[in-house]
C-alpha cells in the first residue's frame, strides 16, 4: 500500500517539478503551474534541465582570517622585507623563485607548478582605499564590493545573479559551507549553501531501514507541491502554456508570499534530489589531500562533473589569522591550499571541464609588514590574489607595493590594484557581463583572463 | 483605513492574528481567552504590559566585571604562550555567556508574561543591529538588550538617546573612539541613515557636523559604562539640519527626532514589522499623526495599529514569513513544548539565518521573503522534527562536505524530549481522523487547510491505519514541513 502511493507520487512529482524549477523566477507562478500541469500530461520522463551545461564557471576561494601576503609571495631580494621580519623572513634559498625578486613560500610548490604551466595569474598588491583592519568589516567590504565608508546589504555575487542570471535555477550559486556568505546576498534570495549533501534534503525520521523510503516522504512531497492545476480554468491555461517562451526573462515574481514559498519549496526538492544524486553518483578522478578545503573542492568537482547548472561556486579555508607562532601554521595552510587546488584542477582536467572553470582566491586583508613580538603578524592591508584557470593571463600582474617604511600607511602596504578591478575583469572577460550594475560603478578592468 | 476594526469582526481568527503578531502566538486556549476579552481589552492587555510583573532574574554574570580590564592588562605582559591561553579562555567565557544569553531571551519570549515587550525588544535588536562579533562582551550585549526592553514602547527621543549612550553601541559604531581631532562619522551617519531618517534626508555636511557634536560621548572600559569626556568634545559652532550653535550630542538627537521624516520613518518600520511591508501611503500618514500627536510615544501608536481595520485585512493576515525566532518560539508555544537546550536552540537559529546578538551587519536582518532560501527552508523542515519527535536530523557541528554521517548529531545530542501528545490532543482527537485534522489545523495554522493539503494529510493518516502517537507526531512534523506553516 505504502509502496504504491510512493511510486505514483514520485513519478508525478518529477514530471511537474523539473519544469517548475527551470521556470522559477521567470514567469508568474500561476503560469509556471499551468505549464507544469500541461507538461505533466505530455512529458513522460524527467529530463534534466540543460541550462548552463557549457557555461563558464567561477570558483571563489576565501582564505579567511587575513593571509600574510608577504610570506606567500615573498620579495626575497628586498632588504626591507628582512629588516621588518628578522624572525619570520623566509630564507632566500627556500623560496620558490618566480623571477629575480619574487618567489613562493616553500609550501606552495603546487602553485609553482601551476605558474610554470601557465595556469596561474598572480595579482599583486590588491586592496582598497581606506583599508579597515577588522576581519568582520573588511570581509564585508570584499563581499559587498562596497567603498570602505559605505554599508551595502547585498553581495557582489548576489548582484551578479540579479543582473545577469534572471530565471536561473537556485543552484546557479552553490556555497560549500553552512552559512551563506554575504557575497551571495541579493534582493531575491538565490543560491544554495550546503556543507554536507546528505543534509541538504528532507530528512525523514520514520525511515524504516537504510535505503528505504520513509513512510512520510511521499506525503511530504505532496504537501510541498504547488497548488493543483484544478484551480485554474482549462481552456485559457493551454494558451498560456503555449506562449510561455516569450515570457522568459521577465522578472515577474508572482503574487503572494505563499506563491513564493511554494516555488522555493519546489526548488528545494528538485535541487536537493539533484545534488544528492550527483554527489553520490559522480566520482572524483584525482587524489586530494585530506582537509576540509580539499573535501569542499572534491564536492565542487563532482557537482561540475555531474553538470549542475552552476555559475559560481564558493568555498573557504579558515585559519589565516596568524598572530602568534605563524611559521608552522602558515606553512600547513599554504600547502593545503596549493595541494588541494592542484588536485581539483587535475580532477577537472580528467573530466574535460578545466577550460570551463576559473578560480579566484581572496582574503580580507594581508598582514602588517613588520612581524610582531609573538612570532606572528597582525592585521594589515594589501596582499596578492590568485586567479587560476586554463585561459588566465599567466604570470605576475599589477604592481608589487613598496616595502620602504616611508611608503607604508600605518605599517601596512599600500594597495596598487583595487579588488573591484579584479572583479570587473572576471565579470566582463570570464562571466561576460557588464560589471557596472554589479559593482555599482565602472572600475578599471584588470585583464587577468 | 486606520479606523478601528468593527466589533463584529473580532473573533478567534483575528485574536489569533493579534497574538501572533503582537507576540509569539500561543496554544488554542490562550487564543480563546484573548478572543473573549474583546478587541480593546485584548489590545490593552498586550500593550499595557507593565501591569504584569516580570521577575526574570538576570544571568548571574550580567554585571560589571572589574577584573576584565585586569585580565587584558595581564595579557599585555604575558608570554606568547600564556597570551594565547588567556585569549582562548576569554573567548570561551564570552561564547558560553552568549549561548546562555540567547536562551535566557528565548525563554522570556516563549514563557514570559509580556509577549509584546519581548517582541519589541526583538524589533529594536534588528533596528539597532549590534553584533557580539565586534563588541565581544556578553555583559554589554545583555545591557543593551535590557535597554531595548526598558524603553521598548516609550518615547522615541528617550530610546534614541539611551541607545546612543549604550556601551555596546558606542563600541559597535566606533563612537567610543571619536574625538574632536578626528571625529568618527560612523555612528553619526548611521543614526540618520539607518536608525531615524533614511537616506536622502540629510547631507554629508550634516554627517560631519553631527560627528563633531557627538564627540565626547564615550565608553569607560573600567566601569563598562557610558562616560561623557568633555576634553574630547568639539565645543565649536556647528550647523546641523538647519540649526546652528554650540551643538551637543543631545541637540543632534533632538533635531533628528523633530525632523518631519523621523515620525514616518519609524512608524513605517514598525508597521512593516508588525503588519505588512506594503502599506498604502495614507495609512502610514494616519499612524504618523497619531504618533506625533502623542508626543512621539510608541504606546498610543501601537494601540492604534493593533486596533485598526487595516491590521486585520486579508492582505495582512497569514501573509508574513515567520522570522527564525518567530518560527522557533511560536512553534514551541503552539505545541506547548519546551525550547531545545541552549546549544541546540542557538545553532538552530544560526542555521536558519538569525543569530541573535550577531546580526549580519549594521543594517540588521533583511527579513520577509529573504528568510527563505532553499537550504534554510529544508533546515526549517528538518528542525521541525527536533521540536516534534525530538530527533535531531540536522548536522550542526563540525562535519564537512564529505561527512559520512547519515544520521548526524551535534555534541552527541541526537534526541531530546519530543512532544507529549496527550497534553495537546484529546482522546477523541487522537482516534478520530477528522477531529485530529481539525485540531491540528487550529493549533498549527489557526486557519483552514487548503483542500489539497487536507487531502495529502488525510492520505497520510489513512496509510497508517489505526493511529498511534508516533504517527500523529509525524503528521505534525509533516504539517510543519509545508510552505504555509512558514507564514503567520
Amino acid at each position: 500500500m505504502k509502496q504504491r502511493i510512493e511510486l505514483k507520487t514520485r513519478r508525478e512529482f518529477l514530471q511537474t517539478s523539473v519544469l517548475g524549477a527551470s521556470l522559477a523566477w521567470t514567469v508568474p507562478s500561476f503560469l509556471a503551474q499551468t505549464f507544469s500541469a500541461l507538461h505533466a500530461q505530455a512529458v513522460d520522463s524527467a529530463t534534466p534541465s540543460a541550462t548552463g551545461r557549457d557555461s563558464e564557471i567561477l570558483v571563489v576561494l576565501q582564505m579567511a582570517g587575513g593571509n600574510d601576503g608577504l610570506n606567500t609571495l615573498v620579495p626575497f631580494a628586498n632588504d626591507h622585507y628582512f629588516r621588518a621580519r628578522p624572525r619570520l623572513g623566509l630564507p632566500v634559498n627556500t623560496v620558490l623563485k618566480l623571477n629575480d625578486e619574487l618567489g613562493f613560500h616553500p609550501g606552495l610548490s603546487a602553485f609553482k607548478d601551476l605558474f610554470d604551466s601557465g595556469h596561474l595569474s598572480i595579482i599583486q598588491g590588491v586592496g582598497y582605499p581606506n583599508p579597515n583592519r577588522s576581519h568582520f568589516r573588511s570581509t564585508e567590504i570584499w563581499q559587498t564590493a562596497s567603498d570602505a565608508n559605505k554599508f551595502e546589504k547585498h553581495g557582489w555575487i548576489g548582484r551578479y545573479f540579479d543582473s545577469a542570471c534572471k530565471g536561473a535555477e537556485p543552484t546557479v550559486g552553490v556555497n560549500i559551507g553552512r552559512q551563506t556568505p554575504q557575497a551571495f546576498a541579493s534582493s531575491k534570495p538565490v543560491g544554495v549553501s550546503l556543507d554536507n549533501p546528505e543534509n541538504y534534503r528532507f530528512a525523514s525520521s520514520d525511515q524504516p531501514e537504510e535505503g528505504e523510503t520513509a513512510a512520510s516522504e511521499p506525503f511530504f512531497r505532496k504537501l510541498n507541491r504547488p497548488a493543483a492545476p484544478l484551480e485554474m480554468d482549462g481552456a485559457s491555461s493551454v494558451n498560456a502554456g503555449a506562449s510561455i517562451g516569450s515570457l522568459t526573462g521577465r522578472a515577474s515574481v508572482g503574487g503572494s508570499p505563499l506563491d513564493y514559498l511554494e516555488r522555493v519549496a519546489l526548488d528545494a526538492q528538485v535541487s536537493s534530489d539533484k545534488i544528492l544524486g550527483l554527489s553520490r553518483s559522480v566520482a572524483n578522478k584525482a587524489t586530494y589531500p585530506v582537509s576540509p578545503l580539499a573535501n569542499s573542492l572534491k564536492l565542487v568537482a563532482r557537482l561540475i562533473g555531474g553538470g549542475l547548472p552552476t555559475r559560481i561556486f564558493y568555498v573557504s579555508q579558515g585559519g589565516y589569522d596568524t598572530h602568534t607562532n605563524q611559521v608552522g601554521a602558515h606553512e600547513r595552510l599554504l600547502k593545503d591550499l596549493g595541494d588541494s587546488v592542484k588536485a581539483f584542477i587535475s580532477d577537472l582536467k580528467a573530466q574535460g571541464n578545466f577550460q570551463r572553470v576559473l578560480m579566484m582566491t581572496f582574503s580580507e586583508f594581508g598582514r602588517r609588514v613588520a612581524e610582531n613580538a609573538n612570532g606572528g603578524t597582525d592585521h594589515g592591508a594589501a596582499a596578492p590574489l590568485f586567479v587560476l584557470g586554463d585561459k588566465v593571463k599567466a604570470g605576475l600582474l599589477g604592481k608589487q607595493p613598496s616595502l620602504d617604511p616611508a611608503d607604508l600607511a600605518n605599517g601596512d602596504l599600500k594597495f596598487t590594484t583595487d579588488f573591484r578591478s579584479v572583479y570587473a575583469g572576471i565579470l566582463e572577460r570570464w562571466l561576460k557581463t557588464d560589471s557596472a550594475p554589479v559593482l555599482g560603478r565602472k572600475f578599471e578592468r584588470l585583464e587577468c583572463v | 483605513m486606520s479606523n478601528p476594526l468593527s466589533a463584529s469582526k473580532w473573533n478567534h481568527a483575528t485574536a489569533a492574528h493579534l497574538l501572533n503578531r503582537a507576540g509569539f502566538g500561543g496554544p488554542p486556549h490562550e487564543i480563546r481567552k484573548l478572543a473573549e476579552l474583546g478587541l480593546d481589552k485584548a489590545v490593552d492587555q498586550l500593550v499595557e504590559y507593565e501591569q504584569f510583573p516580570d521577575e526574570t532574574a538576570r544571568p548571574d554574570w550580567a554585571k560589571p566585571d572589574p577584573e576584565r580590564v585586569e585580565r587584558f592588562q595581564k595579557l599585555r605582559s604575558a608570554s606568547a604562550e600564556q597570551r594565547r591561553e588567556l585569549q582562548r579562555e576569554e573567548q570561551r567565557r564570552q561564547r558560553e555567556r552568549i549561548f546562555e544569553l540567547r536562551q535566557w531571551w528565548l525563554k522570556r519570549m516563549a514563557g514570559g508574561p509580556r509577549p509584546l515587550q519581548e517582541k519589541l525588544a526583538l524589533f529594536w535588536h534588528g533596528h539597532f543591529a549590534t553584533s557580539m562579533q565586534k563588541v565581544r562582551d556578553a555583559y554589554l550585549m545583555w545591557l543593551q538588550n535590557e535597554t531595548f526592553r526598558r524603553y521598548a514602547s516609550g518615547n522615541w527621543l528617550t530610546m534614541l538617546t539611551a541607545i546612543s549612550k549604550d556601551p555596546a553601541m558606542l563600541i559597535w559604531l566606533d563612537q567610543a573612539q571619536s574625538r574632536k581631532e578626528h571625529p568618527n562619522e560612523n555612528f553619526a551617519r548611521e543614526v540618520m541613515e539607518l536608525f531615524a531618517l533614511g537616506e536622502g534626508h540629510y547631507t554629508e555636511k550634516d554627517v560631519t557636523e553631527a560627528a563633531r557634536a557627538l564627540t565626547g560621548w564615550s565608553y569607560d572600559r573600567f566601569t563598562q559604562e557610558y562616560v561623557n569626556r568633555p576634553r574630547l568634545h568639539d565645543s565649536g559652532n556647528k550647523t546641523f539640519l538647519g540649526r546652528s550653535g554650540f551643538l551637543t550630542g543631545n541637540d543632534v538627537l533632538e533635531q533628528i527626532v523633530a525632523h518631519p521624516q523621523a515620525g514616518r520613518f519609524i512608524v513605517a518600520k514598525l508597521w512593516g514589522y508588525f503588519a505588512s511591508d506594503n502599506a498604502p501611503q495614507g495609512l502610514i500618514d494616519d499612524f504618523t499623526s497619531v504618533f506625533r500627536k502623542n508626543g512621539n510615544e510608541f504606546k498610543p501608536l501601537l494601540k492604534a495599529m493593533f486596533r485598526s481595520e487595516a491590521f486585520y485585512s486579508d492582505s495582512v493576515i497569514r501573509s508574513q514569513v515567520k522570522s527564525p525566532v518567530q518560527w522557533l518560539v511560536s512553534s514551541v508555544r503552539m505545541l506547548e513544548a519546551e525550547l531545545p537546550p541552549p546549544m541546540l536552540s542557538s545553532n538552530a537559529l544560526r542555521l536558519l539565518g538569525q543569530d541573535l546578538f550577531a546580526p549580519p551587519n549594521v543594517k540588521g536582518w533583511d527579513g520577509g521573503l529573504a528568510w527563505i532560501t532553499t537550504n534554510n527552508l529544508l533546515n526549517r523542515y528538518n528542525l521541525a522534527a527536533l521540536l516534534v519527535t525530538g530527533e535531531n536530523l540536522v548536522a550542526m557541528g563540525p562535519g564537512g562536505p564529505n561527512g559520512a554521517m547519515r544520521r548526524p548529531r551535534f555534541n552527541n545530542v541526537r534526541r531530546i524530549a519530543g512532544l507529549s501528545i496527550d497534553r495537546i490532543l484529546t482522546e477523541d482527537q487522537r482516534r478520530n481522523k477528522d477531529a485530529l485534522i481539525r485540531a491540528l489545523e487550529e493549533r498549527l495554522l489557526q486557519a483552514k487547510l487548503r483542500d489539497k493539503q487536507e487531502k495529502a494529510l488525510r492520505d497520510y493518516l489513512d496509510a497508517q491505519g489505526d493511529l498511534d502517537d508516533s504517527d500523529i507526531l509525524h503528521a505534525i512534523r509533516l504539517l510543519m514541513s509545508t510552505p504555509e506553516f512558514q507564514l503567520t
